[in-house]
């Protein structure tokens, strides 16, 4: 059976070289497979991104320098370890571990990426922003065998990317307040009723407010982008316009109140307050002008309507004060004139009357009498007028001595004496012991007196009363007349000093008067420096006539 | 009342005032000279020599004031009292006459019962102020 082991020989060298030839592919590629781990490792170590390879079931098997670094493991203690130890992400937003993209390769065999904004926590504790990928190892079955994790610190492209989003997210929020502001700011403009027009620099329309439009009838598509001189078919081309904004604005930036008057084909003619403000936008150098546009037109008319009105009304007071001083001049002059013949009326018949040419029969002597009587009425109503005008136009002039008040009231209440007895009217004095001398004019100061009492007596019926009250005051005296007359109806009491005022009363028909007592002895006291009030509970209530003297005189004699 | 009766020389344009004036004079006694105009008054002054002038402030041809200053100029007639009758009491009206001597007033209208007994005082008065 030499032929069998010949063959089995045979088969033995064949195999023998087989193997030989097996043993150097296997050295060859062996060599090569060293020489591309080395290639590898020197790439792996080149390149900037960390690289991680793990087996098929996660445990890592390679890691190089920088995935070292960013890890804090070295491959030597990483090697078998499961690539969640050595690879902890969490999400940067909730800080949450982020799913490790290694398990879905490994069981899809799909090459992952990693959600965005995700950290690596080091071993160290260290963080940092990194961007992945994972792409799975395949045999030559195509089977996974295991995954290729590659990630890069992204911190300082991240931190980049954070300061930009936050400058977007500023942006975004300055946009929306500068939107709010813009919309604020364009209510308020709009509410104004004065029209307000923004310029840019070029003096062309940026905005105008509604009410500008309203106002000068203009539509939005003729206006804005137009140059300000060219609206309304250039309507506003008004040279004082031009030299607001041209020269006056530049230098000074603003302008208040500057009145321009145009006429406007539309609206006819207008006269305008221009206020403008030239503004500074925030953002770069451009300027706008803010041109506020009152129309004073109406507002012009009124004033003028008023200006007018109140030279008429100057001219009509003026007038009027000529008026009363022409009637008073006039006054005075007639009771010059009616005077000097009443004078005549009055001598002659009291020298008739006296019978000092010759006697009289009764019925002459009652005649002259009426006459003389008449006269004299007439005479007192023509001086008390004289004195109210010489009053009312100012030139009573008083004639200031010391006056004896104490004396002088005696010497008055003296001269009412027969009246009083006449009526049978009891008349009292209650004068204080301590009561001044006065600086006054007597004549005057005699008639207000007069003017009292012989009212006292003419208003009170027979058996009444008369007090006649004199005291010291501060600085002043004060002097009450009060009687049991007929008193004074409330609505009256005004009336009486308006002159000529005759209480209609039975009395009023048969007792003399001329209605200017009170009204003048008034004016006589104040024109004193005192004060002059009349009071009465009513008609038969009796009146109560109150004066104050100053003690000294305010005025200059 | 003297014997020898006073002179008066009444001014007044007033013919109705002159005439009362002069007939209460005259009842009363004086010897009565009267004038409408200061001139002619004036001239009547120096001429008759009376104890007393009356005179109105207001005379046609000048004021009362005026026509006493140019009185009280002349010798003859310089010490001759002066009573103005005038309605006006006012101080301005006293102020126009404050520098004539020997001058006094009677408020018109005149009291036509003391009248002329006033006229009689002012001379009396006069002379006694030339006394003193």
């Amino acid at each position: 059976m030499k032929n069998t082991h010949d063959i089995v020989s045979l088969e033995t060298q064949r195999l023998l070289e087989v193997q030989e030839k097996v043993n150097k592919q296997l050295l060859q590629t062996n060599t090569a497979l060293q020489v591309s781990e080395e290639k590898l490792a020197v790439t792996l170590n080149s390149i900037g991104d960390g690289v991680i390879a793990t087996d098929a079931e996660g445990r890592v098997t390679l890691m190089n320098p920088v995935a070292e670094q960013l890890t804090g493991w070295v491959q030597t203690g990483a090697k078998g370890r499961p690539i969640d130890d050595i690879f902890r992400i969490i999400n940067e937003n909730n800080r949450k571990p982020s799913t490790i993209p290694v398990k879905q390769t490994l069981v899809h065999g799909t090459i992952q990426g990693l959600a965005n904004h995700t950290i690596l926590i080091s071993r160290e504790g260290a963080e940092y922003c990194i961007a992945d990928s994972c792409a799975p190892i395949r045999d030559r079955d195509g089977q996974v065998v295991g995954a290729v994790l590659v990630f890069r610190d992204v911190t300082e492209a991240r931190n980049i990317e954070i300061g930009m989003e936050k400058a977007r997210q500023e942006l975004a929020a300055t946009k929306l307040s500068a939107d709010a502001a813009r919309e604020y700011a364009e209510s308020i403009i709009n509410t104004v009723r004065e029209p307000l027009i923004v310029l840019d620099q070029d003096l062309r329309v940026v905005s105008v407010s509604r009410s500008f439009y309203e106002v000068f009838k203009v539509k939005p598509g003729e206006t804005v982008g137009q140059l300000i001189y060219d609206l309304g078919n250039k309507q506003w081309d008004i040279p004082q316009l031009r030299e607001l904004l041209e020269t006056i604005l530049p230098r000074k930036t603003t302008f208040d109140n500057y009145e321009v008057e145009q006429d406007f084909a539309g609206i006819g003619r207008r006269i305008m307050l221009l206020n403008a403000r030239q503004i500074q936008r925030a953002s770069g150098k451009e300027r706008v002008i803010l041109l506020a546009i009152e129309d004073i037109t109406e507002r012009k008319e009124i004033e003028a309507g008023l200006g007018k009105a109140h030279e008429e009304l100057t001219a009509l007071a003026t007038e009027l004060k000529r008026v009363a001083l022409v009637k008073s001049e006039f006054l005075a002059n007639m009771s010059h004139e009616l005077r000097t013949p009443l004078n005549s009326i009055n001598g002659f018949s009291e020298v008739l009357s006296n019978e000092t040419f010759g006697p009289l029969n009764d019925k002459q002597k009652s005649y002259v009498n009426n006459v003389l009587t008449s006269g004299k009425h007439l005479l007192l109503l023509i001086n008390q007028i004289l004195d109210m005008s010489k009053v009312e136009a100012g030139k009573m002039r008083l004639s200031l001595s010391t006056v004896s008040t104490k004396s002088l009231l005696h010497e008055i209440s003296m001269l009412v004496a027969d009246m009083v007895e006449k009526k049978r009217l009891h008349l009292s004095l209650e004068i204080a012991k301590d009561l001044p001398n006065i600086e006054a004019d007597e004549l005057k100061v005699k008639e207000i007196i007069y003017n009292l009492l012989s009212n006292a007596v003419k208003f009170t019926p027979e058996g009444g009363m008369i007090v006649m009250q004199a005291k010291r005051g501060h600085a002043e005296i004060e002097i009450v007349v009060r009687d049991t007359g007929i008193g004074i109806a409330p609505e009256n009491i005004e009336k009486i000093f308006e002159g000529f005022f005759r209480v209609d009363t039975p009395y009023s028909r048969v007792t003399e008067g001329t209605g200017l007592g009170l009204p003048l002895s008034k004016k006589l006291v104040e024109l004193h420096g005192g004060n002059f009030s009349i009071e009465s509970a009513g008609l038969d209530k009796g009146t109560l006539v109150r004066f104050t003297l100053p003690i000294m005189s305010r005025k200059e004699a | 009342m003297n014997k020898m009766s006073k002179k008066v020389l009444v001014i007044d344009d007033n013919q109705n005032s002159l005439m009362l004036e002069k007939d209460l004079l005259v009842v009363a006694g004086f010897e009565v000279f009267e004038a409408e105009e200061a001139s002619i008054g004036i001239e009547l002054a120096r001429d008759k020599h009376p104890d007393i002038i009356v005179m109105d402030m207001r005379l046609p041809d000048m004021r009362g004031s005026e026509a006493a200053r140019i009185l009280r100029q002349d010798e003859r007639t310089r010490d001759i009292p002066i009573v103005f009758v005038t309605a006006s009491v006012l101080a301005e009206g006293k102020e126009e006459l404050k520098d004539i001597p020997n001058a006094g007033f009677i408020g018109k209208p005149i009291n036509t019962r003391t009248f002329a007994k006033e006229v009689g005082n002012f001379i009396a008065h006069a002379v006694s102020d030339d006394q003193q």
